[in-house]
């Protein structure tokens, strides 16, 4: 009976899974990849990703905003606490996992657990379209959990690593202030540009520049940007290899772990409240994925003798393209197997 | 009429650049100039090569021109006690001419 029904499920996903590969951002994303790591030339200036991010992130703000205004506020409670506890809980799996392999320092393992904790904005812009492509409804403040996986896991890494380092050192005066972190992680560009827009759509009617203009250049900004992110990975991937390959492993393994664990919980709050699947879908990706914009600068401030290497390395050479080219097309597909599709 | 004063240049990681500043101004400088720096050091290749996602790996020079050789070296003996050990980051010092010397 069993066996039937892991057949079935298997045949019903496998075919939804290659068609998700075949999705443009996956596309580009690949394109970027390919080029820069045939030693292309071709270079995307720097203030254009910023700005792209800044888009991006503004447009899903929007969308979470006018969203907001429009539902009853109290649903984002379970959700949101959900994204609090997998933040916090991303953070101790690397610890007693990466963390206890040979040849790993233990700060190492919790700045990279701090990342893969944390949020990125282009993966989270990523899923959004491609949920809207495969018409899986979803509820649009969902981008709104952002911050609260975001933050949790860069304070507990903090926090964690000061702790333990003042353990070793045996200097328990040094306390770590944690206000400033989240201060630092509010001001980031990435957490700004999304709670502004959070912010003028729930204040304000944006209707009118979100229809013009938000809206129609949003998917051809998010393909530019999945190159950029694409060319960045085969550059970091040189980083990478200077460090322990257990990096490389973990960062291919854990955005899979942490999007079921987060699937699982947005089953549960489904079964509770009737959050959408598609909402689980969401909340899966923003686990999976693993911070590129605001995370390395916080962490590097926050752990100093962590080695930014590791867990830049990781992240961007391998945890987002994995959280984009597999967790992505994953989730969507077995969120059209439970819709039954 | 020219005055001999002192250079000291810090290259370091961006991320540092606003602490770095704060430092040089408390401890009396009155200016400083920042540029973008891109290399290679013992720590890493660290580059400003574009795209970088992050600036975490990007770098700056900063220089700084002092009337006198003990406020380079306050400088650099407290940039040393609180970032050399974690942080990739150079400090060299010359000698140089001022042309605008009643400005030192």
């Amino acid at each position: 009976m069993l066996h039937t029904l892991n057949v079935t499920f298997l045949s019903d996903f496998v075919p939804l899974f290659l068609q998700q590969l075949q999705s443009p951002t996956l596309g580009f994303l690949v394109g970027g990849i390919v080029v820069a790591a045939l030693g292309s030339q071709l270079a995307i200036p720097d203030s254009i990703y910023k700005f792209i991010s800044f888009f991006l992130l503004m447009k899903i703000g929007l969308t979470g905003g006018i969203a907001i205004r429009n539902s009853n506020p109290s649903e984002i409670f379970l959700p949101a606490l959900a994204a609090v506890l997998i933040g916090i809980a991303i953070v101790f799996i690397a610890r007693y996992t990466l963390g206890q392999l040979p040849g790993i320092k233990v700060t190492d393992a919790l700045a990279t657990g701090g990342l893969f904790g944390a949020v990125s904005g282009s993966t989270l812009a990523a899923v959004l379209p491609q949920l809207d492509s495969a018409k899986i409804p979803y509820e649009a403040w969902t981008a709104a959990l952002y911050p609260f996986m975001d933050i949790p896991a860069l304070v507990t890494a903090i926090v964690v690593a000061s702790v333990y380092l003042s353990k070793k050192t045996g200097n328990a005066s040094e306390n770590v202030e944690i206000w400033p972190i989240i201060k630092e992680s509010v001001q980031s560009s990435a957490v700004t540009s999304l709670l502004l827009g959070v912010a003028l759509g729930i204040l304000t009617k944006p209707e009118p520049v979100y229809e013009s203009f938000f809206n129609p250049l949003f998917r051809g900004f998010l393909a530019i940007l999945m190159i950029i992110m694409g060319m960045e990975a085969a550059q970091r991937m040189n980083e990478l290899r200077k460090v322990a390959q257990w990096f490389a492993i973990y960062a291919f393994i854990s955005p899979i772990v942490h999007g079921f664990l987060a699937f699982g919980l947005g089953l549960i709050i489904h079964k509770l409240t009737g959050f959408s699947i598609g909402g689980a879908v969401v909340l899966a990706v923003i686990a999976a994925s693993s911070s590129d914009i605001s995370g390395p600068p916080t962490l590097r401030a926050g752990i100093p003798s962590a080695n930014p290497s590791a867990y830049i390395g990781a992240s961007t050479a391998i945890g987002t393209p994995v959280a984009i080219a597999i967790c992505i097309p994953l989730f969507i597909g077995i969120a059209e197997v439970l819709l039954g599709r | 009429m020219s005055q001999q004063i002192w250079k000291l240049v810090i290259v370091a990681e961006e991320i540092l650049s606003k602490k770095l500043i704060k430092l040089i101004k408390a401890a009396g400088a009155t200016g400083y100039t920042v540029n973008a720096a891109g290399g290679e050091g013992s720590r890493n290749v660290r580059s400003t090569g574009e795209p970088s996602v992050s600036h975490t790996l990007a770098n700056v020079k900063i220089e700084v021109l002092t009337g006198t050789r003990e406020l380079a070296d306050t400088i650099t003996r407290e940039i040393e006690a609180k970032y050399y050990a974690d942080f990739s980051i150079i400090t060299y010092i010359y000698q140089v001419e001022a042309l605008r010397d009643h400005k030192f």
